[in-house]
């Protein structure tokens, strides 16, 4: 069977000064799947993210979206392709209302951006999609707070909803379930199932919840130093003598010491 | 509609009415014509009227100025340079061409208007890729460099500067005051709504959310370079027509409409009457000026020893400053209203 690659890089570098953080890394995704990618702090997972949004320049090597080369690409730009990103710490707009961070995310590819004699809130579509993630992420009891003054969780919940809000084609998630409580984990994982089955959409995470990843992955990246060090189907990966003695065996430790199993910054 | 507009903004409507009688209202109090005496601009009222001119200018100013750094979030040293573009350009027609009267006035101020935002976009366009205090560092040297340029140039007069001399007699202060005042009221109004309109469209949402995290509203797909560039040039035309008001009000236009204190007294003005709100410039600049011009003069006497207090202006007004800072962190009106959402909880 023949898969449709969404997007591929071809030998992605990034260096920081003489730090390389992310080493040649050359992947497929495919479209439609669920692609995680998983590998120690500072394997340069986030990097890897940065590198294919445009928040950060590569070094060298090419991301390719659709079979067009985007690694010159401005960061907003992307995002009208169709590549949405949440972030593993929290990006939102302090100040503003859950409503407005939310209704933001839907106005910008809407094409609406320079009507400057038009009220904002009278463009209801935006709002009504708006109101709509946010019930699905079930921040409704909020909606109306400014974002700053939500729990840590509500802000997880709100950083994936100004994702959503675009609908994206192709979603990078970057440890959604950071620091949440255990209890909120399932629904939150669900919730993005969801999005990406009845979407159709293609779905990127970076995520330390290895019941997580094992449970909802198609394939799985292992990262370590930089450089790619495996890629499987969750089974492979699990059978996987190298990804075991690196990653798997410590963080499986970690999990069971984490009764929360989520991860710090 | 129309009602339901005034019943909830009865605030405004009831401070543009008192602006509009006040100068009649100091006039019938003080027994001075608010015309003047025989067509010449004295008395009480042409007094102040004279005072609140300089407000508004200051208020549309910092309203300017606001909508850069307290709506954007983009922090600029170079405004006075927009300001002090408008005055000049009025100076130089005037005086380099046989235009006067209306079509002079009206040339004047078109030319100030395209010149004002064509600086504003290939300022913006240099400069906004640079990160906050480099930012404003470069702002502050280009107003700098057209501040030494305007003071040496043989083409403005150096120190000199232009008389406006040519002007059309229902425009000009000393003989149509109150006409002038009306203009100037009208600027303030027409500005504070554009503002107003523009924070709550589409656009202005925006302005907000690259002030609240930029990096952040470019990953949702704006193109936040824009957006900030929109509010320096707009910034910038409204800062030229107060820059315009003001030098139509001196008759004279010379290097001082672009000395940096045409930065910082609007940037004073906004922090303390509050960034980010509508009515926080405004407040801030009427009560500096209004401080200014009452206190100028006074001499207070504690136990025998004399305080100039005009002398120390500088001084109070730094110690106000600190004040409101520590007391109001988000201005005055800002943290009112603060304090008025928590009130309502
Ligand atoms: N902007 C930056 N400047 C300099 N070094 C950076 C920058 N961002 C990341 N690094 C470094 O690059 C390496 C990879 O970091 P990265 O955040 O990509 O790791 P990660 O896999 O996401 O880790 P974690 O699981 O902790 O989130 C680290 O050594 C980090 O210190
Ligand atoms: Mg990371």
């Amino acid at each position: 069977m023949q898969e449709n690659i969404l997007l591929e890089t071809r030998d992605l570098r990034k260096a920081f000064g003489g730090l390389i953080a992310v080493d040649g890394v050359s992947v497929k995704v495919a479209q439609g799947s669920m692609h995680s990618i998983i590998g120690p702090n500072g394997a340069g997972k986030t990097t890897f993210f940065n590198l294919l949004t445009g928040n950060h320049a590569a070094t060298s090597g090419n991301v390719l979206y659709k079979g067009q080369d985007i690694t010159h690409l401005p960061l907003h730009r992307r995002a009208h392709l169709g590549i949405g990103r949440s972030f593993q710490i929290t990006n939102i707009f302090p100040n503003l209302t859950v409503l407005e961070n939310v209704r933001l995310a839907a106005q910008a590819l809407g094409g609406d951006n320079y009507r400057l004699f038009r009220r904002a809130d009278s463009f209801q579509r935006y709002i009504q999609r708006a109101r709509q993630v946010i019930d699905l992420v079930g921040l409704n009891a909020e909606t109306l707070l400014p974002a700053t003054v939500l729990p840590h969780g509500g802000k997880r919940k709100l950083e994936l909803a100004i994702l959503l809000a675009s609908d994206p084609e192709l979603l990078l998630l970057d440890e959604p379930t950071a620091g949440m409580a255990s209890e909120q984990v399932p629904e939150l994982i669900q919730t993005i199932d969801r999005v990406r089955r009845q979407g159709g959409k293609t779905i990127i995470m970076v995520e330390h919840n290895m019941s997580v990843v094992m449970g909802v992955s198609d394939r799985i990246t292992v990262m370590n130093q930089g450089r790619l060090l495996a890629e499987g189907t969750p089974a492979e990966i699990a059978a996987n003598k190298t990804v075991q003695s690196v990653y798997l065996g410590e963080l499986y430790g970690d999990l069971n010491e984490a009764a929360g199993g989520s991860h710090g910054v | 509609m129309l009602r339901r507009t005034l019943a909830s903004n009865w605030f405004y409507v009831v401070l543009m009415i008192a602006l509009i009688v006040l100068p009649h209202a100091i006039g019938w109090v003080s027994g001075d014509s608010p015309f003047g005496v025989r067509g010449r601009p004295v008395g009480q009222s042409i007094y102040w009227q004279g005072i609140l001119i300089e407000v508004f200018v200051l208020a549309v100013l910092a309203m300017s100025y606001n909508l850069v750094f307290g709506f954007t979030g983009v922090i600029s040293f170079g405004h006075a340079l927009f300001f002090g573009v408008g005055g000049y350009i009025l100076g130089i027609v005037l005086e380099y061409t046989d235009l006067t009267g209306e079509v002079g006035l009206l040339i004047g101020i078109g030319l100030t208007l395209i010149v004002s935002a064509v600086l504003g976009l290939v300022i913006g366009l240099v400069t906004l890729r640079l990160r906050g205090v480099y930012f404003a560092m470069f702002t502050l040297a280009v107003a700098e460099m057209f501040y030494i340029f305007f003071s040496r140039l043989a083409l403005t007069r150096a120190e000199d500067g232009f008389a406006l001399t040519e002007l059309p007699v229902w425009i000009d202060p000393t003989r149509s005051r109150l006409t002038f005042y009306y203009i100037a009221l009208a600027l303030l109004a027409v500005t504070f709504l554009f503002i107003r309109r523009l924070i709550f469209s589409p656009t202005g949402a925006v302005l907000l959310a690259v002030r609240e995290n930029e990096e952040r509203a470019r990953t949702i797909g704006f193109d936040t370079l824009r957006f900030k560039l929109l509010a320096i040039t707009v910034a910038g035309m409204i800062a030229s027509l107060a820059g315009l008001i003001q030098v139509i009000l001196n008759k004279k236009v010379g290097p001082e409409v672009l000395n940096v204190s045409n930065t910082i007294d609007p940037l004073l003005m906004t922090i303390i009457g509050g960034a980010g709100t509508f009515t926080g410039p405004v407040i801030g600049a009427a009560g500096l000026h209004l401080g200014d011009r009452l206190l100028r003069d006074l001499v207070i006497e504690v136990g025998g020893a004399s305080i100039d207090i005009g002398a120390n202006w500088a001084l109070i007004l730094g110690i106000v400053f600190i004040l409101v800072v520590l007391v109001f962190p988000y201005g005055i009106v800002g943290t009112f209203r603060r304090w008025r959402t928590r009130q309502a909880k």
